[in-house]
């Protein structure tokens, strides 16, 4: 770590010695190399850097999961534009510095190095995929590079891979949205027997299934799966899928899509009538809920929108505010990577200023890191933060479709925020041994 | 373990993936069939189609036209598309026929990725959902099975572009003329044929199978970024297993894809995709040049 | 004398030619010296490009000099990767020379494997052929999650011992910028200057003859098949030697890796260097590997300015940026001929 000297000491250091150089040569005392130690040793405390804080963005800009990477992306960029009128941080203005996730790992980790080791950016916000995820999180470690994901980390990658993270900052448990899905079937449909899964063949659709099935059976115990489907990501026709699931008859169909394949298969769904005939669980179609038309999604489908939903009884001035400039700039309803990407950027601000009120001076990567751990503030779905062991904490919303003349899509009513605490398992059990404690 | 109707219901959707499938396959087994030349672009072709079609049938429904009128306005949607076809042949392939095919190849890659940021500039990032559902034009029903009537047209259609291709090819001087300009390109141009004539005309017409099952798509689907490059994958499976260069074959080869697939998810649902490679692997282990194909050294 | 010279320059084979010697040089100079001045970024960079150097030259041995276009070379690249991978984490091996041994044997066992079933045919049905099996290992790194970590890939957490010495203390980017850099071009170096001999031998010629008129070389004794076989092997280890270079830089592999697109890639740095040249394909990565990161920043529509720069250069210059420099290169000599005898 020591040997260790961050760029822009570097950038100092040169200044200063430039600086030095000129006076030297000025009073001509030419020959005498510039002492830079010991301006390093003044017991005042350094400035507040004059030049803009940079920071990365690494997310989908094209691809499958590009309506979740894009609508981060413009939360950030609001984010920006309102903490700049504002000052900046600590009268820093920010600057984002965006690059493409949807190239794969291997770009995508060129691109990390490329915003940390040639831009300078202080921190690195953004990913979707669970492979970039995992990838991220080792990267940030090895690099002392502070890393605030969005989404799509798995906690079992991760927990393996990096036990003590102090850079990386992944997001909430992959399966938290399974489990609220699961308590909320057991509210709604009490009377649901069977049940038949179609998730995504890779990790984040298994481990959705795993959980959902795991609570809902603690819950429910006559409840039996009848069918797994687990078409490939990026499938578009799930006509047979429909077919089989039909075949299958179960009580409740449980999905865990949350791009446009959720939109596609809702849609393939209604021409056979599949939701008029079978509850539905579709734990993430909130990703795209925009997308839900009201002509192929019946009421009464369970659907859940992760920690966002666009409006509530409640109130939240931030997320209204919100809501409006970003129908303004792009004319559509922000969704749920919205509220994760700006609470990342939020969460940030605060660990710095907080940081900075104990120092005295701008701090380091790893003094931002201790403030972030334990960190709450207020987001677009309203007060959330990082748990001690670097976890994202939030709400979900999930809730029944309904069809409201205001909208052409669905919206949900009634809507449940369900707590963190009864998503995702403490960090010292593992989720099985979390969810046998349920049944006492 | 299946009720009968439920066998119906899943062999009939297995059709009609099969059939969608079979029009693209067929694009591309027609360009390779004359020109000898692999189109990668056919995926960005039906990812085309299905965008334009949701636009169509959003322009016609602000409009007013009655829902029975969908079909024909998607068909035009894919019609109308196939003016791309002459644009490519004419401004990009035609200059690189002379060229060895690793060109043309890459021209037809350099497409896929101009067409991935082309759709994504014109029409977004968000999914692009039409609001019109298949069951527009009503349902059938056999015992609890539900088969929209839309799926059926769609089958009719692309069943009706296969006869049709099929009578093209073996019975008029058209196929005769396509058939001797594939077999011998140098021999066709001496003996008078106006080969480049006959270049754009397949090309455009393998151009138009695409977009139309695109368009036709596009009530039941939605479109999204990736489309065209996921559904090509399916294609090659069909014109591996079919035979490259073989209307007939791709037409089998897209019914195996599209039953096999549909049987696979209802019997032993991990061997969705699998099974689909399962079989281009016994195929090329066992028959490379596909059930129809034949391979020129 | 001064014309021989830079036609020299510009032929098939230029290590007889002085100047290119020289050349050769400075360039090997630069690239010893790059890490103590040039920014660390364009290092790894560097040492990326260095990575696919292997991949691209063992590729071109099948497209330039045996004919055989490959779309499925991310097939190599991924058994190379995954060879690496797994040694680290299941095995706990840390040398890397087990693993570039092993990734090449496994390369070559596949390749064979591979190349037995596709080398019956040419042209577009070996393109298409060697496209489904990579499409076919996509889908089985897919399914069988539980062995090959499914579509999160596996990652590595240590750090591999170069000829024996570790180096777990270093910060990572100074691994990799100083120390990992020159064991690459090491390797490259030698990789490279096999593959010369390789295509200047006695092989080499009969896999051109094979090339450039398979029926007269089989009349006249060559066994054809089995020349493609020995090329598409050898390619298969080169490609899966980049791949085990490459993995310790990007630390991750992902299936991705052996997915159609991935495959067209290498096609295409190969295509946009030159074929015909043995330094092609690795200017042609150069550049690729270069703009590729320049574009990715500049803009969110970098694939339509990729697409425009490959048909471009389809059209226009066949030959690729060495076909193109070539013929740049005669037009000034026809210049300087007119110039000299007007």
């Amino acid at each position: 770590m020591g040997e260790k000297v961050a760029r822009r000491d570097w950038i100092k250091v040169a200044g200063a010695g430039i600086v030095g150089l000129a006076i030297g040569a000025g009073a001509t005392y030419g020959l005498m190399p510039p002492r830079v130690e010991r301006i390093e040793v003044k017991p005042t405390p350094k400035p507040i850097p004059k030049e803009p804080l940079r920071l990365g963005v690494v997310t989908f800009l094209s691809g499958i999961p590009a309506p979740s990477g894009i609508a981060g992306l413009r939360a950030a960029e609001i984010w920006v534009d309102w903490t700049n009128a504002a000052g900046g941080i600590l009268g820093r203005k920010v600057e984002l510095l965006v690059e493409d996730e949807s190239e794969g790992v291997e770009k995508s980790v060129e691109r990390f190095k490329k915003l940390t080791v040639e831009k300078g950016c202080e921190a690195i916000f953004g990913t979707e995929s669970t492979s970039t995820g995992l990838a991220f999180g080792k990267l940030a470690e090895e690099m002392q590079q502070l890393w605030l994901s969005w989404d799509g980390t798995t906690q079992q990658g991760l927990e393996e891979t990096i036990p003590n993270k102090k850079f990386s900052f992944p997001s909430i448990y992959n399966e938290a949205e399974a489990v609220a899905g699961a308590v909320l079937v057991a509210k709604y449909f009490p009377n649901v027997k069977t049940v038949a899964g179609i998730n995504d063949d890779y990790s984040y659709g298994r481990n959705c299934w795993e959980a959902f099935m795991s609570v809902l059976k603690t819950l429910r115990p006559e409840v039996v799966p009848v069918k797994e489907l687990w078409p490939k990501l990026g499938e578009s026709d799930f006509t047979s899928h429909i077919a089989a699931l039909d075949a299958a008859k179960p009580d409740l169909i449980m999905s865990s899509f949350w791009a446009g394949h959720a939109t596609i298969f809702l849609k393939q769904a209604a021409a056979v009538g599949l939701f008029k005939k079978y509850k539905g669980a579709m734990v993430t179609a909130g990703g795209v809920l925009p997308t839900l038309k009201k002509e192929f999604v019946p009421e009464g489908v369970l659907i859940g929108c992760n920690s966002w939903y666009f409006e509530h009884p409640l109130g939240w001035p931030l997320r209204d505010k919100f809501v409006k400039e970003y129908l303004r700039r792009y004319g559509e309803y922000p969704v749920y990577e919205c509220d994760h990407a700006f609470f990342t950027f939020q969460a940030y601000k605060a660990a710095v200023e907080k940081a900075y009120a104990l120092k005295g001076e701008w701090p380091t990567k790893e003094e931002i890191a201790n403030q972030l751990r334990g960190i709450k503030v207020p987001s677009l779905s309203g007060y959330r933060g990082y748990r001690e062991d670097n976890y994202q904490i939030c709400n979900f919303f999930l809730g029944l479709s309904k069809h409201d003349p205001r909208y052409d899509f669905v919206t949900l009513d009634p809507l449940d925020m369900v707590p963190f605490e009864l998503m995702c398992h403490p960090p010292e059990m593992k989720f099985h041994d979390w969810v046998k404690t349920w049944k006492s | 373990m299946f009720t009968l109707d439920a066998i119906i219901g899943i062999l009939f959707n297995g059709i009609f993936y099969g059939s969608i499938l079979f029009l693209i396959a067929a694009g591309l087994q027609l360009i390779f069939g004359v020109q000898r030349i692999l189109n990668l672009a056919c995926g960005s072709f039906y990812a085309l189609g299905v965008y334009t079609g949701v636009t169509f049938i959003e322009f016609f429904m602000g409009i007013g036209l009655p829902h029975i009128y969908f079909i024909i306005a998607l068909i035009i949607a894919g019609l109308i598309l196939g003016f791309i076809g002459p644009i490519i042949e004419r401004g990009i392939l035609k200059p690189i026929y002379a060229r060895e095919m690793e060109f043309q190849l890459l021209a037809t890659f350099a497409l896929v990725l101009i067409f991935e940021d082309v759709i994504r500039f014109v029409w977004g990032i968000y999914p692009k959902i039409s609001k019109v559902s298949p069951v527009i034009y009503g349902e059938l029903r056999i015992g609890a099975t539900i088969l929209p009537i839309y799926y059926i047209f769609v089958i009719v259609i692309s069943l009706t572009i296969a006869l049709f291709m099929g009578f093209m090819i073996k019975k008029t001087k058209l196929g005769k003329t396509l058939r001797a300009i594939s077999d011998n390109r140098e021999m066709s141009a001496a003996l008078g044929v106006n080969v480049n004539k006959f270049y754009l005309l397949s090309f455009t017409i393998g151009t138009i199978m695409g977009t139309i099952g695109g368009s036709l798509m596009a009530p039941v689907t939605a479109a999204w970024l990736g489309l065209g490059v996921e559904i090509i994958v399916y294609a090659f499976a069909v014109v591996v297993i079919g035979g490259l260069g073989s209307m007939i074959g791709a037409f089998i080869g897209a019914m195996i894809v599209g039953v096999f697939k549909g049987l696979a998810i209802a019997i032993y649902p991990e061997l969705e995709v699998l099974i689909i490679y399962a079989v281009v692997i016994a195929i090329l282990i066992m028959k490379p040049s596909g059930l129809f194909g034949r391979i020129e050294e | 004398m001064k014309i021989d010279i830079i036609k020299e320059v510009s032929t098939i084979i230029p290590f007889k030619n002085t100047r290119f010697t020289s050349i050769l040089i400075i360039l090997f100079i630069i690239a010893l010296i790059a890490p103590y001045v040039a920014p660390p970024f364009l290092t790894y960079i560097l040492l990326t490009f260095f990575c696919y150097v292997p991949i691209v030259i063992g590729f071109n041995l099948l497209l330039g000099y045996t004919g055989l276009l490959s779309f499925g070379h991310g097939l190599f690249v991924a058994i190379g990767m995954y060879t690496s991978v797994y040694l680290m984490r299941n095995y706990g091996v840390t040398s890397i020379e087990i693993m570039l041994i092993l990734a090449a044997t496994l390369s070559a066992l596949a390749g064979f494997g591979v190349g037995l079933l596709c080398i019956r045919y040419v042209r577009i049905f070996f393109a298409m052929l060697t496209l489904a099996f990579s499409m076919v290992f996509y889908s089985f790194l897919l399914k069988f999650y539980w062995l090959t970590g499914g579509d999160e890939g596996l990652g590595i957490y240590t750090r591999p011992a170069l000829l024996g010495m570790k180096f777990d203390t270093l910060y990572i980017m100074d691994f990799l910028t100083k120390v990992y850099y020159y064991y690459v071009l090491a390797i490259m170096v030698i990789l490279l200057i096999f593959m010369y001999r390789i295509t200047t031998s006695h092989f080499g010629i009969c896999l051109r003859a094979v090339k450039e008129n398979p029926r007269k070389a089989d009349e006249s004794g060559l066994n054809v098949k089995k020349y493609r076989l020995y090329a598409f092997v050898i390619s298969a280890i080169y490609t899966g030697i980049g791949g085990a270079l490459l993995v310790q830089v990007t630390r991750h592999v992902v299936p991705a890796i052996t997915y159609w697109t991935y495959s067209g890639e290498i096609v295409f740095m190969t295509l946009l260097g030159g074929f015909n040249y043995f330094t092609g394909p690795i200017i042609g990565a150069f550049v690729y590997i270069v703009l590729r990161d320049l574009i990715m920043s500049l803009t969110i529509y970098w694939r339509v300015i990729l697409g425009v720069a490959l048909l471009l250069i389809v059209i226009f210059v066949p030959g690729g940026l060495m076909g193109g420099a070539k013929s740049l290169s005669k037009l000034i000599i026809k210049k300087r001929e007119s110039y000299e005898f007007s």
